[in-house]
Formats: structure tokens, C-alpha cells, sequence
């Protein structure tokens, strides 16, 4: 980067701006820092963190006679978990605070960022369209991983009698698979699109918070590794949601689970919060909430989400961790505490975390559906209610998942009501989809074909859920393979088919390049088959008596559990065509996106490709909604000050 | 986030006016909805703390009515609400323009929320209980951290943005913290933001310290 001397233009006070040693000088060489640093920094922490542990508590009574020293273990992965943001250069910028320096001093660090090619996805960097393709890389390999352990699981399982798994290993792998999905693959899908997107969308050149940001990812990538560091501790036997008692009787890994969410949960507080006060705070000018892209309103709400119900999380991680390094009795009912208490915080932060999943994969959808339907987003303003509404009562449902696990009894009336309320502002998203679609000229391209299986499989995973909100239903199902398959449904079913459409639709924009339409289209019909083939059987499965997590069965649920682990498996096969698309189509056979592949009227797609560092030359002013399809004489979206990118100017068509 | 050095980008000044009045907004929303999320994470412990009390699993919620040492409780609250205060008081010479008057107010505050980190530790190595032995010793261990946490975003808040006066004066001279320039203008968002959260961490202390040691 070449630092040029421009006229002061930024009104920063009258005294002339230090001439500064190029951000490259400065940071060049040995003390540069990335992934490489990050990672010796996480060994030297863990190290030191486990060291100091022993030398605080290795006198402890307790610890010498149970020969798990807890407090060692946990400042391991706490210092871990430091080591790395500092190797990475998370912590640079709150330590220059303590001297005095103010964000745009940081600024500087982000230009240089900026110039540093393929080198700067493997560092700290304030750019947005950066920290959101880093995302996308780690919420794959999330999937990725979480993915071949339901290999596993479905492999164990294709045999009533033969293991290839002890019971205490499968359930290790039981609980890593829902922990990596739950928490780290699906709850933080704001993460790609929303920090590659929303600034786009909104007319901004920025993010409020670009630094919030950027340390959201890199802890989220420390909390992977906390969670995974369960295994060589021995895994954790709670499945993904922890409930004590099993809680404060597990080994030491357990203590990887409550660290691990707590980690992730930090990272989940600052992406929301970075994203919300980036919607409220940084809109072009005309931007007015009623033009705001319905995608950006499903972000906005599931922000909300994300910083108001994680809190929740935290503290129950917290306590948990409280209760085995400083033997507090949080979740002990023997001294005084509940384990009724985590429960409660747990699916506080837990039902709200459902709709941190499934509003970005609504958004998503009602994004998509105008553009390949050429029609106006039906119902726009309900679909938006229809978001924030749902955030809002996914705040008062909570006790439903404790219907069958001692909530009292008079509880349960009120608590199935609020539950089933909220089907209908889900009903009015999945209505806005339906009347879209009506007499529409659809265009089956890749995307739209994911955005069709979405409610395909939501439909499936609603109506279920609406059977599930029932006492006397939930309580016969609890705990089986109906309720399994039922948020499989809803999750994977919903939000990761979206999350594909949405990858399909805006990767042209993000890496210049087209993915492989043929493989596309064999990687949906893979997919979407074999999803059905594998989930469909569960609900009957969990009917005929099936419990979850546990690795053997009765021998006439052979058969279906059989077929449904040869659908997962190939289901497991439909991602490696989607690996293979990718590197296809990005590597090997590259095909140059055009300015608007797809036609749309998305502001996002009325910047040049690659998109500048500061995104518009000029700040655009807003002049309608992006969703104004076919429509004879619709105004431009925007008037962006400068040329209109080819395709912008005929999208409207 | 582009700055004048970027390659390509040269804002006009109704851009750069546009930018900072968004900059502006986002230190008032994101410093409203900080304490939104820190008001949650409050909630947890206070229903942690009647969830274990209404539970009283065992009668073990408060045997023999153990309190926590009062004296060092009611001089952590106080020392808090002192440096909120000072930090109110501070802000309100700062409005009037007097910057000095600010920064003595806010390094006294400093020193009074440092004394309240710093006696909030020497009471969790005084404390008459065993940590687990009753929900009510629990919920004041989990208090503890919490608190300590509190007061150390205090701290850090008040120290940083003191550092950042200072060296605005070293930089641009004196009164560049009442400027009508981005950067003043800015700053003076911030010292609202860090007085308001203050303010609310005052009053928190408040409610938990009526909590563990009147209730």
C-alpha cells in the first residue's frame, strides 16, 4: 500500500495529521500476524493456562483426590483461547485503546489489510467482504466435521447388535455432532452472508463495529477448537444441551462444553451486535425501513436474537464452569442448587438460538424468491412483521422444552399456547413465499430449486412442530427419533438448503466466479432425495419407540434404520458434489461471473465485481425497494452517483 | 471501513459528514443495546438467585442465614455508584465546556471503580462459606465474577477514553474534546456512552447488593 498525502478533508481538527510509517513497514516480517502466529500463540496459552492451574489448585484436597484438576484444565483452554487472539492481533487494537488511540487510528491497520491479496483470509482484517468470506470457509468446515460425525453415528447405527462404538464413545460423537451443528455450523449462518452482505445492502461502506467483527470470527475459530478439545479429554455424554445432573457427574471434558459455549457465546454477542447497530446506524440515506431488503430485516431480527438471548448462555456456561473449578453448587441439587436452573438459562438462550437458525434461511428465501419469479416480494411489510414477531414471542417459549422433565404441571397449558402463537407469524413468512410464487413464470436455476425444497421441508418440519407444541403429543415423542427428525427438518431442512440457495446465488458476486450449473443442479436433487430418504423413516422410527442417543435398538427397527443410514450416506455424497462444485468452478474450470448473473435489483449487485474495498465510489441514495420486478417504469433502485454497473439497468425487466 | 490513504477512495464532505453522524449513531445505539445484553446476562443471575431461593432444595438455599461480609459489600456498591456519579457530574462540566473539570472527575472515577475491583477480590478471599455450600453462597460466587467483570468493562472504559483526552490534546491542542470536528464530536458520544453504562452498572449494584446482603 502506498500511504498518499490527500488534502485533510476529514474534519479531525486542525492540526496536520502525522506523516505515518506505512502500516507494512510497521507490521512487516517476524511480527506480522495470522493464522500461523494465532496458532502458537493458542499452544503457548494453553500451556501457560494449565501450568498456572496447577500451580493455584494442584494443592487442592479435592483435586488430589478426584485427579482431575479442573481449574488446570480450564485455564488451559481460557489461556488457549487468549493466546490465539493474541497471536492473531485480535487484542492490538483494545490494548492501543489503553494508549489513547481511537478507531481511526486502527483504520490504518485496515487499509494495509486490504493490500495484501490471498495472504489477508489468513489474518485479522476490519474489511467485512473479508471477514465474511473467512466465514463462509469456517462454517463449512463446521459443517464439514459435524457432518462426518453423523457419518458415524449413522454408521453405528445401521446394526442393532454389531457396535462399531463403544456406548460411551457413540454418545462422545453424539454430543460433538449436535454441539458443532447446533452451535457453531447453524447458529452463527449471520456470519457469511450477513457480514459479506448486509453493508451492501444497506448502501454502506462499512460495518459499525468492523473490529466487533473481526474478533466475533476469530473467537468463533477459538471455540471450535475448545469444543473439539473435549475428545482427547474424553468427550462429554450430554448430548448437545448439557442438562445436569449428567452435567456435574461427566469427566473433564465437560468442562470443553461449558468453556466451549461460552467462547462461542461471545462471539455470537459480538456478530449480532455488530450487524444491529450496523442496520440501525449505517443506512444510506432514503433507506427507510420500509426499503429495507427483506434478507437485511430476517438479519436485523435474528441480531436481536443474538445479543439479547446469548447473554443467557454465557451465564449458564459460566455457573457450569463455576461449579467445577470454584465447587460452587449452581446445579447441585444436594448443596442447595438445581439442576432444574440450567434447564431453564439453557433453553432461555436455547429457543430463541431455533429462530438465530431459521430467520437468516427465511430471509434468504424471500430474497431469492422475487428475483426468479420476476414478481414483487407478496406482502412484504408481513413478512417483516412476520420476522420481528417471531423473534419476540421466541422469548416466551422456553418452558416447553422442559414439559416432560418437571415443569409444573398448570405451567404447561400456558407455555403449549405461546409455542403454538408462534406457527403464526412463521405461518405469514411461509404465506409471503406461497403468494410470491402465485402465477409466477419461475426460473428453476440452481438457487431458486434450493428456495423450493425449503418449503418443501419446512412445511414438514412446521406442521410437525405444531404436533410437538401439544403436551399430549410432545410428551409420548419426547426424547425419540420423531422429535429428531422433526428439527432436522426444520434446520437442516430449512436453513442449510437456504444457506446453500444463498450460496449459490451470491458466491458469483463474492468470488467473480459462476458456480457449475450442471453440478449444481445434480448436487440439489442429491441432496434434497436422499435429505427426504434419511430424515422421512425417523418420524417413523421415533413413532415405533425409538429414543435418541443411544446406540442400540430393537431389532425390528433394523430395517428402517438400515435404509436410513444408506440415504445419509449418500447424503453425506451430495456434499462432495457441492465440494467439487466449488473447486470446479472457482479453481479448475473458472467462468467469470457476469455484473448480474441473475438479473436482480439488489443493490448488492449494482457494485462493481470485485467490490471495492470501501464498496461505492459514492454513497448511494435509496429511491424505492428492491423488489419492484416487472413492473413498467419502476424507478432505479438507488442512485449510486456514479456509472450503473452492466445488467443493473436492465434487471427490472 | 476505508480511510483517505485507500487506493481509489476520495469522499466528498457531505460523504465524510454523512459517515461521522453514522459513527455518532452507532456509539449511542451500540452503547444502549451493550447495556441491553449486560441487562440479560443481570437478569440470568437475578433469576439464578430467586430460582435457587424459591427452590430452597434441601433447606439449603440459606442455611443459618450466612451473609457475605456486609462491610465489604456496601463499600464495593458504594465505590461504584462514586465513580458513577463522579462520571455523571464529569460529563455535565464537560457539556459546559469545562474539559479539566471532566478529567479529574473521570480519573477519581477511575481510581474509585479501581478500589471496587479491588476490594471486590479481597472479599472472595474472605468469605465465611464454602462456595458450594448453599445456593445462596453459589449465586454470590457467580455475583462475584460478574461484578468483577462489571467494574473491570468500567475501568477499562473510563481509562481508554481518558487516554484518548489526552492524547487529543498532546495531538491537535487544547480543547480539541469540544471541537466541532469528527473526532471531537465523537469523543464526546463516547463519554456519553461510558457515563450512561456507568449509570446503569451503579444501579445494578444497587439492586444486587440489596439482593445479598438486605433481602
Amino acid at each position: 500500500m502506498t500511504t498518499t498525502a490527500l488534502p485533510d478533508t476529514s474534519g479531525q481538527g486542525s492540526g496536520a495529521a502525522p506523516v505515518a510509517k506505512s502500516p507494512r513497514q510497521r507490521r512487516s516480517g517476524l511480527f506480522s500476524q495470522h493464522l500461523g502466529t494465532a496458532i502458537i500463540g493458542a499452544v503457548i496459552g494453553y500451556f501457560v493456562g494449565h501450568w498456572l492451574g496447577n500451580v493455584i489448585a494442584g494443592g487442592y484436597t479435592y483435586v488430589q483426590n478426584s485427579g482431575e484438576n479442573a481449574v488446570a484444565n480450564t485455564l488451559g483452554l481460557a489461556f488457549m483461547v487468549f493466546g490465539w487472539l493474541a497471536g492473531v492481533g485480535a487484542l492490538n487494537y483494545p490494548f492501543a485503546k489503553i494508549i489513547g488511540k481511537s478507531s481511526r487510528n486502527a483504520e490504518e491497520m485496515e487499509a494495509w489489510s486490504a493490500s495484501l491479496g490471498w495472504q489477508r483470509y489468513f489474518r485479522y482484517t476490519a474489511d467485512h467482504k473479508v471477514v465474511g468470506m473467512q466465514y463462509v470457509v469456517g462454517v463449512l468446515l463446521f459443517m464439514f466435521t459435524g457432518g462426518l460425525l453423523a457419518m458415524a453415528i449413522r454408521a453405528e447405527l445401521l446394526n442393532p447388535n454389531y457396535h462399531l462404538f463403544g456406548p460411551g464413545r457413540y454418545i462422545e460423537i453424539v454430543s460433538e455432532h449436535g454441539t458443532v451443528m447446533m452451535m457453531m455450523a447453524t447458529s452463527i449462518i449471520v456470519g457469511p452472508l450477513g457480514n459479506w452482505l448486509v453493508p451492501l445492502m444497506i448502501g454502506s461502506r462499512r460495518t459499525a463495529y468492523p473490529h466487533v467483527e473481526a474478533f466475533s470470527f476469530w473467537v468463533f475459530t477459538a471455540g471450535y477448537m475448545v469444543i473439539f478439545s473435549a475428545l482427547p479429554y474424553g468427550g462429554f455424554p450430554t448430548g448437545w444441551t448439557g442438562y445436569a445432573p449428567l452435567q456435574t457427574q461427566a469427566g473433564a471434558g465437560m468442562i470443553s462444553y461449558l468453556l466451549g459455549f461460552a467462547v462461542i457465546g461471545i462471539g455470537m454477542m459480538a456478530a449480532g451486535f455488530n450487524l444491529l447497530v450496523t442496520i440501525i446506524s449505517y443506512r444510506a440515506p432514503g433507506m427507510t425501513w420500509s426499503r429495507l431488503p427483506i434478507f437485511v430485516w430476517a438479519i436485523l431480527a435474528t441480531c436481536a436474537l443474538l445479543t439479547l438471548a446469548t447473554p443467557t448462555l454465557f451465564a449458564a456456561g459460566l455457573f457450569g464452569i463455576l461449579d467445577r473449578t470454584a465447587q460452587t453448587a449452581f446445579y447441585v441439587a444436594e448443596h442447595g442448587g438445581s439442576s432444574y436452573l440450567w434447564q431453564n438459562l439453557f433453553w432461555f438462550f436455547g429457543h430463541p438460538e431455533v429462530y438465530i437458525m431459521a430467520l437468516p434461511g427465511f430471509g434468504i428465501v424471500g430474497e431469492l424468491l422475487p428475483v426468479f419469479t420476476r414478481k414483487p416480494l407478496f406482502a412484504y411489510k408481513v413478512a417483516a412483521a412476520g420476522m420481528m414477531g417471531v423473534a419476540l414471542l421466541s422469548f416466551f417459549v422456553w418452558q416447553h422444552h422442559l414439559f416432560q422433565s418437571g415443569i409444573n404441571p398448570d405451567m404447561r397449558p400456558l407455555f403449549m399456547l405461546t409455542t403454538e402463537l408462534i406457527s403464526i407469524p412463521t405461518g405469514f413468512i411461509f404465506l409471503v413465499g406461497m403468494g410470491t410464487l402465485y402465477k409466477a413464470k419461475i426460473r428453476f436455476e440452481v438457487p431458486m430449486l434450493f428456495c423450493m425444497a425449503v418449503f418443501f421441508n419446512f412445511l414438514i418440519g412446521g406442521v410437525t412442530g405444531v404436533f410437538l407444541s401439544d403436551v399430549p403429543v410432545n410428551v409420548t415423542v419426547h426424547g425419540g427419533f420423531f422429535v429428531l427428525s422433526h428439527f432436522h427438518y426444520t434446520i437442516m431442512g430449512g436453513l442449510l438448503f437456504a444457506f446453500m440457495a444463498g450460496l449459490y446465488y451470491w458466491l458469483p458476486k463474492m468470488t467473480g466466479r459462476m458456480m457449475n450449473k450442471k453440478i449444481g443442479i445434480w448436487h440439489f436433487w442429491t441432496m434434497f432425495i436422499f435429505f427426504n430418504l434419511t430424515f422421512f423413516p425417523m418420524f417413523l422410527i421415533g413413532l415405533l419407540g425409538q429414543p435418541r442417543r443411544v446406540f442400540q435398538y430393537a431389532q425390528n427397527l433394523q430395517t428402517l434404520n438400515e435404509f436410513s443410514s444408506m440415504a445419509a450416506f449418500c447424503l453425506g455424497l451430495s456434499f462432495l458434489l457441492f465440494a467439487w462444485n466449488l473447486l470446479y468452478s472457482m479453481f479448475i474450470k473458472v467462468e467469470v461471473a457476469p455484473a448480474n448473473p441473475w438479473n436482480s435489483l439488489g443493490l448488492e449487485w449494482q457494485t462493481p465485481t470485485p467490490v471495492p474495498y470501501y464498496n461505492f465510489e459514492r454513497i448511494p441514495v435509496i429511491l424505492t425497494d428492491p423488489y419492484h420486478y416487472s413492473e413498467d417504469g419502476a424507478p432505479a433502485v438507488a442512485d449510486l452517483g456514479v456509472r450503473v454497473s452492466a445488467g443493473a439497468s436492465t434487471a427490472a425487466t | 471501513m476505508a480511510t483517505t490513504s485507500t487506493p481509489g477512495y476520495n469522499p466528498t464532505p457531505e460523504e465524510i459528514e454523512f459517515e461521522t453522524r453514522a459513527e455518532i449513531s452507532s456509539i449511542w445505539t451500540g452503547g444502549r443495546l451493550f447495556i441491553g445484553m449486560y441487562a440479560f446476562l443481570l437478569a440470568s443471575l437475578a433469576f439464578s438467585y430467586f430460582y435457587l431461593r424459591s427452590s430452597n432444595n434441601g433447606d439449603l438455599w440459606r442455611p443459618n442465614h450466612v451473609t457475605a461480609p456486609t462491610s465489604f459489600g456496601w463499600a464495593i456498591s458504594s465505590l461504584v455508584v462514586l465513580a458513577a456519579l463522579l462520571a455523571i457530574y464529569g460529563q455535565w462540566r464537560l457539556r459546559q465546556g469545562r474539559v479539566l473539570d471532566w478529567e479529574v472527575a473521570g480519573w477519581l472515577s477511575f481510581g474509585a471503580a479501581l478500589s471496587a475491583l479491588g476490594v471486590q477480590i479481597w472479599q472472595l478471599t474472605v468469605l465465611p462459606f464454602y462456595p458450594g455450600s448453599s445456593g445462596y453462597a453459589s449465586c454470590f460466587i457467580g455475583w462475584g465474577v460478574v461484578s468483577i467483570m462489571t467494574i473491570s468493562i468500567l475501568v477499562y472504559w473510563t481509562e481508554t477514553t481518558l487516554a484518548r483526552s489526552i492524547r487529543m490534546r498532546s495531538e491537535q491542542g487544547a480543547g480539541a474534546q469540544l471541537s466541532g470536528s469528527a473526532e471531537g464530536r465523537l469523543f464526546r458520544a463516547g463519554v456519553e456512552s461510558c457515563t450512561y453504562f456507568m449509570g446503569f452498572a451503579a444501579l445494578s449494584f444497587i439492586v444486587f447488593t440489596a439482593l445479598f446482603y438486605l433481602l
